[in-house]
């Protein structure tokens, strides 16, 4: 395991560049995002451990941040301050673009795989925004009237995006079908319904709303995705059975602030969460493995080296199918092999 | 700085865990019971409290809450007891029984009647009171002496109004037929009846023999005539009389009581009894402040409407709202306490509900020690958290049916 300290700062999000086995990014916030400037670290893994390759301040926490998938130097960072900003590795100490449409926090960015020509925003204005790189104004506002935890463009498709929110809903935007009255939306699933198929031990009662703080789509399955918020409960979802979730994977204490599918394997994924611990999880859909197509979940081991709220875990896209990274409000950015905390069935 | 301030209560939100894990924690504004007792429950007309009239019950509940407590009793805000039977709801015989047990001028006193559940309506008024800072200490009580109060007596006639009207009839077809009835129709089986009672008599049994009620149980020194001798005599009463041992054979010879061809009897059915129960509730601040020792907590609560004549329904409805106001399953919880006003409609809520039978009423209920109307919702709160305490579990539910038609049901949390 190797590890960084983010000093004075506190870590919200983690992430694996797409060109470079060896390069991370971690943004992060003074006094836990809650008041004071944000940073933006560039790590690089060495055979020396992990070394800051290079920092950017600015002046309000920064929520996250995502690779450009044009360009291996930049990368785009979500402000506090509603300002989105590009950053270049080679250039200087500022930004080299930037966008200021939301009124409020943005809470994720998120580079579009497929088109890479474009990235989207969400914030805690209640919006997502499509933007280009090469355009002042946003091409696109899909009005959520929630606070827009996390928001994403397909891995598979390059027009279709997704949310989830405070409301506990997970939205399908199709940027094919007209805006008309809709504004895209294809679909709204209320995240807390209760499971079409009994979840064992779960019962087939629903508790109730829970705010959503994460979301992730399946690399392999094009109609999967996974969501987890404030309840600590995973749940995977299934397009095509949109009524309600297919798994739930309960086990976490508290909310569960990041979840990540893993690059390797289609079944496997790993969770962030205020319990301070990051686990992973199959969805038992692997038959491989014992599970049966819709087979039953579980945790397959959980990694409690943290000390204070894990915030963001990101899988490396190189190399062995286990290595990932997690951050977390002990100002520390930990790399490990989810390997090593797996347990037997 | 609003911003700040946003930011600092959306994280406050996040750690608002939901589920399970969401109720276990402890919060300064959690309402919490710090002494829950009864007196022991015994047999109508032939028990130790036969000749105790209720108020005295409930002077004997409130002595020992103030001894076991230690609360000074200038500090309870008011007191709620739930009673059925007595004429004007007992109204003023409870303000005397606070006054006589120590408790100041001060210390208001209602009582209130919301049939079975009238201990557990008193409780929640309580909860209530303190969660929206009308009081900070109060206490739920129940109390019923049904040697001396049962009777025709506790029913007003109905008005031609009332006897016109179907529904409104409905209310006073007794509860044995009507229960009779919904037996019949829900097919509960005589036997599976029978079985359900007889389990019921051999857990209070076992729990009685190893003296699981002790905790829960004050003693009470009373005065009692001997039926053979009349001779008046003063006897402490601390054990569950109505207790004793039967089988499912032995139930199965009992002659129904409602209907020839009928499956309800006295041995599957809830006794007749007295007791009185009381519960000291405030806040988790005040008790810390005060040095209260925490017995669990109350969470939440429901009350429902059923068709009167399917009032044994109640728990299978009232049980998922209050789960649901909880934000939790009916798997998170450890134990229910459903009274047992009938074996038939008790088993038909659990069956229907789902509910696996070893997290149900295991130290007994009412068909083996007895359903002093109003006390019950009161006792079903000290049965319980004792018994999560004991067995090292956490959730517990209380719920009963109520006559004309209405379920109630609580979510309760040990520590």
């Amino acid at each position: 395991m190797l590890e960084f300290r983010t000093a004075g700062f506190n870590p919200y999000s983690v992430k694996y560049s797409p060109f470079f086995d060896s390069r991370l990014a971690v943004s992060a916030g003074a006094n836990f995002g809650l008041v004071g400037n944000g940073r933006l670290f560039i790590l690089n893994l060495t055979a020396n451990g992990i070394v800051c390759e290079k920092f950017f301040e600015t002046q309000d926490c920064l929520f996250d941040l995502t690779w450009s998938e044009q360009h291996e130097n930049q990368l785009l960072t979500a402000g506090g301050d509603g300002s989105i900003k590009l950053f270049d590795i080679g250039v200087g100490e500022f930004p080299v673009a930037g966008w200021q449409e939301h009124n409020r926090e943005v809470f994720s960015v998120h580079w579009n795989l497929v088109n890479k020509g474009t990235f989207l925003s969400s914030s805690w204005d209640g919006t997502v925004k499509i933007w280009s790189p090469e355009r002042k104004e946003s091409i696109t506002t899909l009005p959520v009237h929630s606070c827009v935890y996390s928001a994403q463009f397909s891995p598979h498709h390059p027009d279709v995006v997704t949310c989830v929110s405070r409301d506990s809903h997970l939205r399908v935007f199709d940027l094919r079908t007209k805006p008309s009255a809709q504004n895209h939306l294809t679909l709204a699933i209320p995240i807390h319904a209760p499971p079409k198929v009994a979840v064992p031990g779960y019962g087939n009662v629903s508790a109730g709303p829970t705010e959503c703080l994460t979301h992730d789509w399946n690399k392999y399955r094009d109609s999967v995705l996974a969501t987890a918020g404030v309840d600590g409960v995973v749940r995977t979802f299934d397009l095509r059975v949109p009524s309600g979730p297919v798994n739930m994977l309960t086990g976490h204490e508290y909310a569960v602030r990041k979840i990540s599918w893993s690059p390797h394997l289609s079944d496997v994924l790993l969770s962030a969460s205020y319990d301070m611990t990051c686990r992973v999880w199959t969805d038992g859909s692997n038959v491989d493995q014992g599970g049966n197509g819709a087979g039953l979940g579980r945790e397959m081991g959980r990694m409690d080296r943290h000390t204070e709220f894990a915030m963001g875990v990101d899988w490396c896209l190189f190399g062995a199918e286990g290595w990932c990274s997690s951050c977390a409000w002990d100002e520390r950015v930990l790399v490990w092999d989810v390997r090593e905390y797996m347990r037997p069935a | 700085m609003s911003a700040v301030r946003d930011r600092v209560s959306q994280v406050a939100a996040h750690m608002n865990a939901t589920g399970r894990a969401g109720l276990l924690e402890k919060r300064p504004d959690d309402i919490v019971v710090t002494t829950a007792l009864r007196t022991a429950i015994t047999k109508g007309g032939k028990g130790g409290f036969k000749d105790t009239p209720g108020a005295d019950l409930l002077h004997g509940a409130f002595t020992s809450l103030l001894q076991r407590s230690g609360i000074n009793p200038s500090l309870v805000e008011d007191i709620a007891v739930g009673c059925v039977l007595a004429p004007g709801g007992g109204a003023t015989e409870f303000r005397a029984a606070a006054l006589a047990a120590g408790f100041p001028d001060s210390t208001a006193v209602k009582s209130l009647n919301r049939q079975c559940s009238s201990g557990l309506q008193a409780c929640v008024d309580i909860a209530n009171a303190i969660r929206s800072g009308m009081i900070e200490i109060g206490i739920g009580a129940g109390v019923e002496s049904m040697s001396t109060q049962y009777g025709p007596a506790a029913v007003t006639e109905f008005s031609e109004l009332l006897e016109n009207n179907k529904a409104a009839a409905e209310c006073k077809v007794p509860m044995g037929v009507l229960s009779e009835q919904m037996a019949k129709d829900r097919h509960v089986s005589r036997q599976d009846q029978d079985k359900f009672a007889a389990e019921s008599y051999r857990k209070a049994g076992v729990a009685q023999k190893q003296g699981l009620f002790k905790e829960e149980i004050a003693p009470l020194k009373v005065k009692w005539t001997d039926p053979k001798t009349d001779e008046e005599k003063e006897i402490t009463v601390e054990v569950d009389d109505g207790v004793r041992e039967v089988t499912e054979q032995s139930l199965g010879k009992i002659k129904a009581a409602f209907s020839k061809d009928g499956s309800i009897h006295a041995g599957n059915a809830s006794q007749i009894s007295d007791g009185a129960a009381a519960v000291l509730l405030m806040k988790r601040s005040t008790a810390e402040r005060l040095g209260q020792n925490i017995l669990g907590k109350y969470v939440a609560a429901s009350v429902v409407g059923v068709p009167p004549l399917l009032m044994g329904i109640g728990p299978w409805k009232a049980i998922p709202v209050a789960l649901g106001k909880a934000g939790i399953t009916k798997d998170d919880v450890d134990i229910f306490e459903i009274n047992e006003a009938f074996a038939s409609q008790c088993l038909w809520c659990a069956n229907e509900l789902g509910l696996p039978m070893e997290k149900i009423n295991p130290k007994g209920g009412a068909i083996a020690f007895g359903h002093p109307l109003g006390c019950t919702g009161a006792r079903q709160v000290s049965t319980l958290l004792y018994e999560l305490k004991r067995t090292n579990k956490r959730v517990g539910v209380t719920s009963m049916c109520v006559g004309t038609g209405m379920g109630m049901a609580a979510v309760w949390v040990a520590e």
